[in-house]
């Protein structure tokens, strides 16, 4: 069924798109050529004590984007498979956002689709700067046992990061060579936290299914040349959330400090601040849940002439609803079209994302 | 807090000053007539490890890790005060902590050197030794239990996991932990037994005396039968005193039967032991003396002088000049010394000697003329960098005399003193035809705006056909521009006239503005500018400078944004294979353009148009759809507040430019009816729009591989600050620009502030670190890397026949055939090395020599830039021309490529077509092969002319191309892609570690042919070369 669904509706798109030959005017108008794949929510809802709300239906959810009421394409809660709510005529007449067909919808095969959303892609991104280097061990501890701890359904990379990012460990199941990975890492240099964020976001958004980055740092950067409000707007646009993960060290410095926890708020993430690296099974604890208890939503954004920024709302219908609290990033900027060489993250074999 | 332990892997990509290779590193056989069997040490554990602590490249052979200790604990092993070596560096203390640690589980290990651990209970000393313990009893995860134990232990990258893993499974571990033989130079008691050396161990007693280590580092860059003569002669202990000057000044002595072989040769012995006060016929007494005397300042000129071609060193060496400039270089005062800086210092007399233009009488020419040339000394600040000399300016009769005061001036600092101006001016006048040649009053104007505006004039070294006219009318124009009160207004108009001057330059570059019309187009492009008094005066400028430089292009003066990318793409392409990569450039420059959500240029001048019509007319006729487009731009969504980037990035944060830019309404003035002359200015709000535009233009075409900042940050191009608003304090806004906002988080991203000048290697520079090493513990290698990211970028391939790349490819093919007929032809052998001799320091030639001899092509071959082997072919085939006839496969197919398409095959178009820029070692963006052997890296230049001298890549990537059946044009894609691979693969030791771009490109060129690596663009049609193609063999 699933199969079938998603085939029709990258058919039909290609065909409505290309059956229109654009006038002039259009040509001006799509001067700047963006991307609007399907938008995809990783949506928490809690109560008022910070519990985690289960068992909630599609119906359950609103979403607006920029105050045009969405459909919901595809729905599932943790690690369950996403499931779709589209059939062909649904898609026929969810024509969508004109500006460009769903790449990702076209281009998947069904099947790995399925598969690939059942369970996370979780990034892990370590400070391995001159900033870590009285802490390194004690943090690559932690990272190891954050690895132990995650579902087996989820898939794992490990980056590290000084004035440069090195993938230690492409996406993988293995957990043997992700720890492999962490402990292969090497201390020293400058911190450059944004740009090695940046291209973590990156090679995250290219996984389908639900993809999150967790950085272990303690925060300060001194050799990143993109500021962190471009990397907050690329997790939001590609719809991966961002973990911090650090001690209260990093609170002595306010501006990493704001920068984690609203960075993390945009992305529908969230930042942690334990005593000192030894000290993380909280906020290991808290990411678990998350991961096992995320409601996964996804839409085709209806036709928007909005190239800008565009707003995403999330609301739970029905008064006996009304009282739990939403996370969720809060919209996205459409993505102009890049060349398919600057897409891919490295040109040699061995650090390819999987 | 930021603990500072001038991290060991930086040292692997970007510090250090020392030599790259020892000249015993790698030869498989010494020539055992000369030289003693080699000896070796024992370095505690595995060698991966002790190459993750001390620094070292994991690609280095065993040979060459010793030198590169040296050098590393030179360079950072003990902090400095006032030129001592002061305590030991974290570095240090790790290295030697580690081969603490090395050595106790060496003492667990058993006889054959490996650790075994049954079970849990064993596994207690083990643990201890490497910090770490259960967590929770036998089995269960480790964690660190001693920090200082358990980080040596991740350092070096010992198996943690694996323990782990086989202690929680129940299964035995063993690991290999053997100790590493690696040799050394001499034997271990030559150096153990110099006095003051307080170890037996000569590993030990290099961590301990980094001037020891320096001496070590030096004689490892010897030749063997040099390095050898001088121990015997003069001993390792009186070396230790000289060892820094042999360090930076000592690869190019060669001691041979008995004598030193001095630049100049035997002609100029006599001059040098008048010099040296010792004869050269006295290796031992003449090196000490050399390297002491006058604080290293002989060594340094000695050396210099060993780098230059044959020619200039018979100009230099001439007795009454080699003396003389000596006199001027030295002064009065040789403080300070030549040596005890981290790198060499002056570059610039290594320029001056290795780049002197000479004219057809061997005399070095004087860009207009000697009276010029005077009054430039005669300038306060010039004359005090010429010293003493400057006094006698007036009686100066010969260029002898500009000389001596160049050699005087190189001792004193200046970045723009009258030695810069010389270089900069003697190549721009080198290139011109005698016809053409700088006027006396040009090269006075040049000379004048020098400091302000030299870094502009590459420009005119690249097109030499610009003439007087057209130098002056650039100085007359930039001046103008400068002088512009309103600082909003200068930067628009400095961007939007250097837009549309890169815009000439790049498609005068590619052919697209004929060679005949390349001074009045020029004229037409810049003149607009000449008087700038408001911003409506700056649009209409920029506007008639826009259409004449399309007029000059397309011969039509209309102009569009997609136009203008169509010529920057490249010229028009009729096959179908060309135009596919020529749309895929199209693509990428729109990218660029869409990534920085910058205006389109036609909405900017269509407005215009309208503008203008509406103020004419009296009528509002402005579409205001096309007004409001000037409003879609959004700033990226604000993490800090206004206070808080105030508190965070004072001075760093400015984004006035497009926070005037999001303030311009022009739809709201439409709206209320303004009069004619209101309308009129109002064309002047469009003015910085149209400088985004037209740098965005520029930014995009010189788009490195890689490049992030391009795509996801839209402020960089609005935030280039070309007036100097966020910045204060820089001498010249025309300068290259430099990068600001680095590691700022609250500043809103980096961005440029300066000129274009160079745009594309600062652009390189900002966007380097984004691509991601391959190998754990490489490091982005900072200017290298810059150099050869720009240098694909800017290197593009439209008119390129399919001989002249098969022919390049051959070049290097026969140039390999030579090497391995070489092996069983003595004669042969001497004339390779004859030929090498020219671009190969005396280790490397000996190395060469030595594999040659012994039948070890392999080995000769892994010594061999493509760049040598290229060079060997032309040059043999010049000198020996009956002899090439005889050659191999390559060589012969060679040789009947030559005969048919002899212009195909010329040196001088391949060099053009296939050699690299020179911006800062040649004062030029032509490209070009000097045939150069690695410059060392140098204060203020770091390995920028290292880079620069580095001219084998293109060379390499085209035979790849050839040999894989890619189409000449398809480089256009591949070079990129292949320069970007071999960064990621990498993997230096110091910052004069030209082998490890060979290994890089070798790597590269491997995953290339295997097709291993990702992105390749699809191959277009085979090419089809013009002359039948046999069997060809794979390159190395």
């Amino acid at each position: 069924m699933t199969k079938s669904c998603f085939l029709h509706f990258a058919v039909l798109l290609a065909l409505l798109l290309g059956a229109v030959p654009p006038t002039p005017a259009q040509e001006k108008e799509s001067r700047i050529v963006v991307v609007v794949d399907m938008v995809q929510l990783n949506v928490a809802v809690t109560d008022n004590k910070g519990n985690y709300v289960t068992g909630l239906k599609p119906q359950d959810f609103a979403v607006t984007e920029d105050g045009i009421a969405e459909r919901i394409a595809t729905f599932g809660e943790g690690n369950e498979p996403a499931r779709s709510l589209l059939d062909a005529a649904d898609a026929q007449s969810l024509a969508g956002d004109k500006l460009q067909p769903a790449r990702q919808a076209s281009q998947e095969a069904p099947e790995s689709f399925a598969s690939a959303i059942s369970g996370a892609n979780v990034y892990v991104l370590f400070d391995t700067s001159n900033y870590m280097y009285r802490h390194f061990v004690y943090a690559q501890d932690a990272i190891a046992d954050f690895v132990r701890a995650l579902e087996p359904a989820n898939k794992i990379a490990l980056y590290s990061y000084s004035r440069d990012l090195s993938r230690a460990a492409t996406l993988t199941a293995d957990r043997s060579q992700v720890l492999r990975g962490v402990r292969a890492t090497v201390a020293g240099d400058d911190a450059a936290l944004y740009n090695a964020l940046l291209l973590t976001v990156k090679d995250a958004a290219r996984q389908t299914g639900r993809k999150v980055v967790v950085v272990f740092s303690n925060g300060p950067d001194n050799a990143s040349t993109v500021p962190p409000e471009d990397v907050a707007e690329l997790g939001q646009s590609s719809g991966v959330s961002i973990y911090m993960i650090s001690t209260q060290q990093a609170r002595l410095d306010p501006l990493s400090t704001a920068v984690f926890e609203r960075m993390t708020a945009a992305t529908g993430g969230k930042a942690y601040f334990a005593r000192n690296w030894t000290d993380q099974e909280k906020a290991f604890a808290s990411i678990r849940d998350d991961l096992a208890h995320l409601y996964s939503i996804s839409y085709y954004p209806r036709p928007n002439p909005n190239r800008g920024w565009r707003t995403i709302s999330v609301k739970l219908v029905g008064e006996h609803l009304k009282k739990y609290h939403i996370r969720t990033r809060n919209g996205y900027r459409p993505q102009p079209v890049r060349p398919s060489v600057e897409n891919a993250s490295a040109s040699g074999p061995q650090s390819a994302p999987q | 807090m930021r603990v500072c332990r001038c991290a060991r892997s930086f040292l692997l990509a970007a510090c250090a000053c020392f030599v790259a290779l020892p000249a015993w590193a790698t030869v498989t056989q010494q020539a055992k007539t000369v030289l003693p069997e080699e000896a070796t040490i024992t370095i505690p554990g595995p060698l991966r490890s002790f190459l993750r602590m001390a620094g070292i490249s994991q690609q280095v052979s065993p040979g060459q890790v010793l030198p590169a200790l040296a050098r590393n604990v030179v360079t950072l092993g003990y902090s400095r005060w006032q030129d001592r070596p002061g305590p030991p560096t974290e570095f240090m203390v790790l290295l030697i902590r580690y081969l603490q640690q090395a050595r106790e589980l060496t003492r667990l290990a058993g006889a054959d050197g490996a650790i075994r651990v049954s079970g849990c209970d064993q596994a207690t000393p083990l643990l201890h030794v490497l910090g770490y313990r259960f967590r929770r009893g036998c089995g269960t995860p480790l964690e660190t239990a001693n920090s200082e134990r358990a980080f040596l232990t991740i350092d070096a990258g010992f198996p943690l996991v694996d323990l782990e893993d086989d202690l929680h499974a129940g299964k035995p571990f063993t690991y290999s932990f053997p100790g590493s033989r690696v040799p050394i130079l001499f034997q271990e008691t030559d150096w153990t037994s110099i006095r003051g050396v307080r170890t037996r161990s000569l590993l030990d007693a290099l961590l301990e005396d980094p001037a020891l280590s320096r001496l070590y580092a030096a004689l490892a860059h010897l030749d063997p039968e040099t390095g050898l003569a001088l121990k015997q002669s003069v001993g390792l202990g009186r070396l230790i005193p000289v060892s820094a000057a042999l360090d930076f000044y000592g690869s190019r002595i060669e001691i041979r039967s008995g004598r030193v072989m001095v630049p100049g040769g035997i002609p100029a012995q006599s001059s040098w032991k008048e010099l040296a006060g010792a004869s050269p016929t006295s290796p031992g007494s003449f090196v000490l003396r050399l390297m002491s005397k006058d604080q290293g300042w002989l060594a340094a000129y000695f050396d210099v002088l060993s780098r230059t071609t044959p020619a200039r060193q018979a100009y230099f060496t001439e007795p009454h000049r080699l003396r003389r400039f000596y006199a001027a270089l030295r002064g009065r005062d040789s403080s300070p010394d030549a040596y005890r800086r981290e790198f060499r210092p002056n570059a610039t007399l290594l320029l001056l000697v290795t780049q002197l233009p000479l004219g057809p009488t061997g005399l070095p020419q004087v860009p207009g003329n000697l009276e010029v040339w005077k009054e430039i000394f005669r300038q306060k600040n010039n004359a005090k960098a010429a010293g003493s000399l400057a006094k006698h300016v007036a009686r100066w009769q010969s260029s002898d005399q500009l000389m001596e005061a160049l050699f005087a001036a190189s001792r004193v600092e200046l970045g723009s003193g009258p030695l810069q101006m010389y270089l900069v001016l003697s190549e721009l006048d080198a290139q011109r035809s005698p016809g053409r040649r700088l006027s006396p009053p040009t090269v006075r104007l040049l000379a004048n705006h020098f400091e302000e505006f030299s870094d502009q004039y590459l420009i005119f070294s690249e097109f030499p056909d610009l003439n007087n006219a057209s130098v002056t009318r650039f100085l007359t124009v930039a001046e103008s521009l400068d002088r512009i009160h309103d600082q909003t207004l200068r930067g628009n108009a400095m961007g939007i006239f250097e837009s549309n001057v890169g815009l000439w330059q790049i498609f005068a570059r590619q052919g697209e503005i004929p060679k005949s019309s390349l001074n009045s187009s020029w004229q037409q492009v810049t003149g607009p500018f000449v008087k700038i008094s408001s911003a409506a005066q700056l649009f209409d400028a920029g506007r008639v400078s826009l259409r004449e430089l399309m007029k000059a292009a397309t011969g039509k003066s209309a102009c569009s944004q997609d136009q203008i990318i169509e010529l920057l793409a490249g010229p028009p392409q009729s096959s179908p294979d060309a135009g596919r990569v020529h749309e895929a450039v199209a693509k990428t420059l729109r990218s660029d353009l869409d990534g920085q959500r910058l205006v389109s240029l036609d909405t900017i001048l269509a407005l215009g148009q309208e503008l203008d019509a509406a103020a004419k007319s009296g009528a509002q006729t402005v579409t205001l759809p096309l007004a409001g487009e000037l409003r879609e731009f959004e700033m990226p969504r604000p993490i800090f507040t206004r206070g808080e980037r105030t508190k965070w990035a004072t001075g760093v944060y400015n984004n006035d430019h497009t926070d005037l830019e999001m303030r311009t309404d022009l739809s709201k003035l439409l709206k209320s009816h303004p009069s004619p002359e209101r309308l009129a200015a109002a064309r002047g709000e469009l003015a910085p729009f149209l400088r985004d535009s037209l740098v965005g233009l520029n930014y995009a075409y010189y788009e490195p591989p890689g490049a992030q900042i391009l795509h996801y940050n839209p402020l960089f191009v609005r935030s280039h600050d070309f007036s100097g608003e966020t910045v204060s304090g820089l001498p010249s806004m025309w300068k290259t620009p430099q990068l600001f906002g680095v590691g700022s988080p609250a500043g809103g991203g980096a961005h440029l502030v300066g000129s274009l000048a160079n745009v594309p290697y600062v652009l390189a520079e900002a966007e380097e670190d984004f691509i991601a090493p391959g190998n754990v513990q490489a490091l982005i290698w900072k200017e290298t890397v810059s150099v050869l990211l720009a240098d694909a970028v800017l290197s593009r391939w439209w008119n390129i026949s399919r001989n002249e790349l098969h022919a390049v490819a051959l070049y290097q093919e026969a140039g390999e055939e030579l090497l391995v007929a070489a092996e069983n032809n003595q004669q042969l052998r001497q004339e390779i090395i004859e030929i090498f001799s020219g671009r190969m320091a005396p280790g490397r030639l000996a190395r060469v020599e030595t594999a040659l001899q012994t039948g070890d092509t392999a080995g000769a071959r892994q010594l061999i830039m493509p760049a040598d082997s290229f060079y060997l072919e032309a040059e043999f085939r010049q000198k020996f021309p009956q002899e090439s006839a005889s050659s191999g496969r390559a060589g012969r197919e060679l040789q009947v490529l030559a005969s048919r398409h002899p212009a195909d095959t010329n040196w001088n178009r391949l060099s053009h077509d296939f050699g690299v820029l020179h911006p800062m070692l040649a004062e030029s963006y032509d490209r070009e092969l000097l045939n150069l052997s690695p410059f060392p890296p140098c204060e203020g230049y770091g390995s920028r002319l290292l880079a620069e001298s580095w001219d084998s890549n293109n060379l390499y990537w085209a035979r790849l191309a050839d040999e894989m059946g890619y189409s000449p044009v398809m480089l256009n894609q591949l070079v990129p892609l292949l320069t970007r691979r071999m960064v990621e693969n990498i993997f230096a030791s110091d910052a004069d570690d030209w082998p490890a771009l060979l290994r890089a490109l070798r790597q590269t060129g491997q995953e290339f042919r295997q097709g291993k690596m990702a992105s390749l663009p699809p191959k277009s049609t085979i090419s089809q070369v013009a002359e039948p193609s046999p069997a060809k063999k794979s390159p190395n």
